[in-house]
């Protein structure tokens, strides 16, 4: 009981505070009212409902019907339609990924059948574990100085994810689409890390919170360093002007090829989850993270609304590319990321010195 | 023979721009105006010409039992089968039909003519055999459409206008327009004199005549029914149908 009561004391005494529900946690009597409030303790709060799990789980469940009838409107064709259609087959996704819960799992003869099954849930900690550093707003669960790092540092594990269930499958577009995943890993790497180097020399510290708090606009700051942020981006999610471990018409899903069932639907929100990432970096670095007019009524969730909204609208941008732009060659894409994107990212240092000089 | 080797195209930086400026552009103005040509078929239906090749309908008081249906089908799919008044009238096996209208076009008397519906299903292949009796009612189909589509071209471009209401799918055919025929000689020279046609025809409208040393074929427009009996039979050919003068 002892126990209890400390973390109870613990848990109110760093609260997410919402003036809309205080008067109803009011209305309780006290031991009640302080388990209820438990989910808001800020680090639950952040990992749970936003910008953790619940966020993530509702844009998964989202961006693949919005990419779906955005890329759709505007090549003329109509997109999903028929589940629940007076709302445009806005559940489409849901009832994808019941069928997947109900269908067999392959596990192919040739593949390592221990890493086949392994690293497509292993590849949630990639996903999942930079939800704990990024800042909706005011809401954080762990804040460091080095939240940016750390992000970037474990997004950059995804690719020997991707290279581990490719390899594991045993199957030769499966293997194509793995050396691809890893020629665009040497493309996109140095860029995206420089890019945030850059932005790190502005701001002076990797604590997501202070940024969203400085009030600097980090894409007016650093157009450079966006832009090769936002080109590393859609190469590290296989965005289509990039899609090229993926290449659906000619590798048919690249490394994710032999997977079916359920353990196809991991897969396939894989990409989406490492977009969310990179683009709540992106909001964080260069759109300002939680910072907007302030709504009253929401307390701390009002930061956390924009930041969503932004996350939102950089996700459908990286979306509409699907529609707009054809594929680039491997070969292509690598002379790009080695020369004129990297130039870019080294020009965008150079401005971030300067401005730091400057203002010293 | 040399290889003559192609040279990419080459864009200033500002073209590029330009370019992909103008492709971002149109897939945000695609994003919120779209101009979708796709039609939602069992809720609407696209609205197809009267002279649209669909279901074929048949109508017996209008055949003559000349077979022409029968004989013009490239794909074998009309049979004639014996009704119980004798007469052979057609059948027509849906599995075959590569409905290109055909029959309908050669009909003498019209009986054959289109309709548009296009949307009829079969349990199995041996249904798909439509027998007379079914050809003279239109099938059964399921209608869902509470609208239907037009393709209509504004400003160079394919738009879609949806109108309210149900689109009629059988066709009134266009009144037939009968020319009334009269046999004639096309090259008198030629004629030997053979008296065949002259036994054959019915309303003893040809007669063969001496003139000196030859004969001569006279044909008295006046009697002649355009019946094209004499045609069939002229073995040097010579004897053809027009049209009747004075008449369109």
């Amino acid at each position: 009981m002892k126990m209890l009561g400390q973390i109870l004391e613990l848990a109110s005494s760093n609260r997410v505070e919402i003036p809309l529900i205080e008067p109803l946690l009011g209305m309780l009597p006290p031991p009640l009212s302080e388990l209820a409030a438990l989910p808001l303790w800020k680090p639950l709060f952040a990992a749970l409902v936003v910008p953790g799990f619940a966020t993530l789980g509702l844009l998964l469940l989202l961006l693949p019907w919005i990419e779906r009838k955005l890329c759709a409107r505007i090549q003329w064709r109509v997109g999903p339609k028929e589940i629940v259609s007076w709302l445009g087959g806005i559940i489409q996704l849901l009832a994808d990924s019941l069928r997947f819960l109900f269908q067999e799992v392959i596990v192919s003869r040739d593949s390592h059948r221990p890493y086949f099954t392994q690293f497509v849930l292993l590849s949630f900690i990639p996903a999942l574990l930079p939800m704990l550093f990024v800042a909706a707003g005011t809401i954080i669960a762990i804040r460091t100085e080095y939240s940016v790092q750390i992000m970037l540092a474990l997004v950059c594990l995804f690719p020997v994810f991707i290279l581990g269930m490719g390899w594991s499958s045993g199957n030769r577009f499966a293997f194509v689409g793995t050396v691809r995943e890893a020629f665009m890993y040497f493309a996109y790497e140095v860029p995206l890390i420089l890019s945030v180097i850059a932005m790190l020399l502005v701001f002076g510290t990797g604590d997501p919170v202070a940024i969203g708090e400085s009030g600097r606009l980090g894409i007016v700051l650093n157009p450079l360093a966006a832009l090769v942020f936002f080109i590393a981006t859609a190469m590290g999610t296989s965005r289509l002007p990039f899609e090229i471990p993926e290449a659906d018409q000619e590798l048919a899903f690249g490394p994710f090829i032999e997977y079916s069932g359920i353990t196809f639907g991991l897969a396939y929100v894989l990409a989406y989850e490492k977009l969310y990432v990179l683009s709540a970096l992106f909001t964080t670095l260069f759109l300002g993270g939680g910072s907007g007019p302030m709504i009253a009524p929401l307390g701390e969730l009002s930061g956390a609304l924009w930041f969503v909204l932004k996350v939102i609208v950089v996700m459908v941008v990286f979306a509409a590319l699907r529609a707009i732009y054809p594929r680039f060659r491997l070969d292509q894409a690598l002379k790009a990321g080695w020369s004129s994107i990297l130039a870019i990212s080294l020009l965008a240092i150079i401005i971030s010195s300067v401005e730091v000089v400057m203002w010293a | 023979m040399g290889i003559k080797r192609l040279k990419m195209p080459e864009y200033s930086f500002g073209d590029k721009v330009k370019w992909h400026a103008a492709a971002v552009g149109t897939a945000f103005k695609e994003a919120f105006f779209p101009h979708t040509v796709t039609v939602h078929y069992p809720k609407e239906r696209r609205k197809f010409p009267d002279n649209f090749r669909g279901y074929i309908l048949f109508d017996i008081e209008k055949c003559i039992n000349c077979w022409q249906c029968a004989f013009v089908c490239p794909a074998n799919a009309i049979r004639m089968k014996e009704a119980p008044n004798k007469k052979y009238y057609p059948t027509i096996d849906y599995a075959k039909c590569i409905f290109c209208h055909f029959c309908v076009d050669s009909c003498v008397g019209g009986a054959l003519r289109t309709t548009k519906i296009h949307d009829v299903a079969y349990a199995d292949v041996n249904e798909m055999l439509a027998e007379t009796e079914q050809l003279m009612e239109p099938p059964e189909i399921v209608r869902e459409d509470r609208r239907y589509v037009e393709y209509v071209i504004e400003e160079d471009d394919v738009r879609l206008r949806r109108v309210k209401g149900q689109d009629y799918l059988l066709v009134e055919p266009p009144p037939r327009k009968e020319y009334s025929m009269v046999c004639v000689c096309d090259d008198p020279e030629s004629c030997t004199g053979c008296g065949t046609c002259a036994d054959v025809c019915e309303h003893y409208a040809i007669s063969i005549s001496i003139e000196g040393e030859y004969k001569v074929i006279r044909i008295d427009t006046a009697r002649c029914t355009g019946c094209g009996l004499c045609v069939k039979e002229c073995p040097l050919r010579v004897l053809r149908l027009v049209r009747r003068e004075g008449e369109q």
